[in-house]
């Protein structure tokens, strides 16, 4: 690890020195069958905070918030080198099973995706694969969700009806509901609200506010108004490095590095 | 922070430039109007203070622009980083140089009773503080073009000397008071001026931090101490 490295890894200020990052990043490489997507990342992700990162298409974002829940672990050719621990527990470890990890790391997508269900299934289907719970203990469970994620006064009277006809912004409610359903420590958003409209997208930012006195939330946005308005911290991430790393605040007034202040200015890198 | 690289959009380039333009402008004629102010005042010409002191509506309609092009530019652009500081820095540098006008106004304004009077020998004495001031701001506003914070901290450490030079001059025309009591009237006008010029200097150093934190984005540290010595006690002693 290089010097600028190590300085990297020790998480923001604001992260509290005190209290061990919920993800620490170390040493972090990952290829796409040969490519490398991502370069040394070293970060402490603070728990029960929010983290956003940024950065121009093709920097590494998406990559990263993807091996924090090894969803690449279903392709061939992907590979991950380096550290990740959750509460000091290596998920890249081959003792750690993606069962656990999955229970502990909830996702969100860009785009919506409810299964072909009524609406109540949506969130019952995961709470299934993992728990066997008793018809009411599941209603509770479903309607507990469903208010986390702000939906249930919308939804609570066509339980029964099929999730597909709900509007974007409420299918994405739904599948923020489905992730918190399995009462996940970690919950990663990649850019949740991309295909909203503004009042749909506001939505979500107020819920992502509400979720973060249970949960750590890592989100992907290209945004950064976005990620101005929502999280405690941000990581100005290019072309597979971390440029930078710092309360949120530090990086929309003053930030450290030319490159950070070029993308969020708008200027050519 | 300005990095040097054009924005992608550059219609934001232009707009960002024309508001830098409109401040240097604005701060033009706010040292025009100081100098002018001193001008009418050893001239003893009624009519051009009445000018003077009209022209500072020019200074405010300016202010008000620049406000305007300030909020356009938060709503339509959403400035961030050195940008955001560049756009606040411009509103906050707007507002002290619109007070600077008002302190050049006044300063024509109280000559016209002075003109009215015998005129008093330390008159002349106005023009050294207001040369000071002036140049105080020109050299801000250069500061500002140029983004040069170290020539806004020279400028915010040089008022020292103008504040010096004001007590000074309170020093003198306390002295004229006591000789002739004939004195004091044109006296105190010449005390009220000397103390908007020398407020004209603190709006200066206003204008200094701004350009620092616009350029570092860290406040000057206000560690100086206070030049202005008038109000200290010991000062109304020396006449006696």
């Amino acid at each position: 690890m290089t010097d600028s490295a190590l300085a990297m890894s020790s998480a923001p200020e604001t992260a509290a020195a005190t209290v061990a990052p919920k993800l620490a990043v170390r040493d972090l490489h990952f290829y796409y069958d040969g490519f490398q997507a991502l370069k040394g990342i070293n970060m402490d992700i603070p728990e029960k905070q929010v983290t956003a990162i940024i950065g121009p298409s093709g920097c590494g974002k998406s990559t990263l918030l993807r091996v924090f829940n090894r969803i690449y672990a279903i392709y061939p050719k992907l590979e991950a080198k380096g550290r990740i621990l959750l509460d000091d527990e290596d998920i890249l470890g081959p003792g750690y099973s993606l069962n656990r990890l999955r229970s502990k790391v909830g996702m969100v997508f860009q785009k919506p995706v409810p299964f072909p269900m009524t609406i109540f299934e949506n969130v019952a289907y995961g709470i299934r694969h993992h728990e066997k719970l008793s018809k009411a203990d599941m209603e509770k469970r479903v309607e507990q969700a469903l208010r986390s994620a702000a939906l249930w006064d919308e939804v609570k009277d066509k339980l029964k009806q099929n999730a597909l006809g709900l509007s974007g912004g409420q299918q994405q409610r739904l599948c923020i509901a489905r992730a918190i359903a399995l009462k996940p420590e970690v919950l990663l958003l990649d850019e949740p609200t991309s295909a909203l409209d503004p009042i749909a997208t506001g939505r979500i930012e107020q819920l992502v506010e509400e979720l973060k006195s249970q949960f750590t939330i890592v989100i992907v946005t290209h945004n950064m108004q976005q990620a101005a308005r929502v999280s405690d911290l941000t990581a100005f991430m290019y072309l597979g490095e971390l440029i930078e790393f710092d309360r949120t605040e530090r990086i929309f007034t003053k930030p450290g590095k030319k490159q950070t202040e070029d993308y969020i200015t708008g200027r050519f890198g | 922070m300005n990095t040097g690289t054009d924005h992608i959009i550059k219609s934001y380039d232009s707009e960002l430039a024309r508001l830098t333009g409109e401040i240097v402008r604005m701060g033009e004629l706010a040292v025009t109007q100081l100098e002018a102010a001193i001008d009418v005042l050893e001239r003893r010409d009624e009519r051009a203070a009445q000018r003077v002191v009209g022209n500072d509506d020019a200074i405010d309609q300016m202010e008000q622009e620049i406000g305007h092009d300030v909020v356009r530019l938060l709503a339509l652009r959403a400035p961030m980083a050195g940008d955001l500081r560049n756009v606040y820095a411009a509103l906050r540098i707007a507002s002290d140089i619109e007070r600077i006008g008002d302190y050049a106004a006044n300063v024509a304004k109280r000559s016209i009773p002075l003109s009215m009077v015998a005129p008093v020998a330390p008159v002349g004495g106005l023009r050294h503080l207001a040369e000071l001031a002036a140049e105080e701001v020109r050299e801000v506003l250069l500061a500002y073009r140029d983004r040069d914070a170290e020539r806004a901290y020279q400028v915010w450490k040089d008022d020292a000397v103008l504040d010096e030079a004001y007590t000074g001059y309170f020093r003198q025309l306390l002295t004229y008071m006591m000789e002739d009591p004939r004195n004091i009237t044109p006296c105190t006008h010449l005390l009220f001026m000397a103390k908007n010029i020398e407020r004209v200097g603190d709006h200066a150093t206003n204008i200094a931090e701004n350009i620092w934190f616009q350029v570092t984005g860290e406040p000057l540290d206000k560690q100086r101490s206070k030049r202005d010595l008038t109000s200290n006690p010991e000062i109304t002693k020396l006449g006696e």
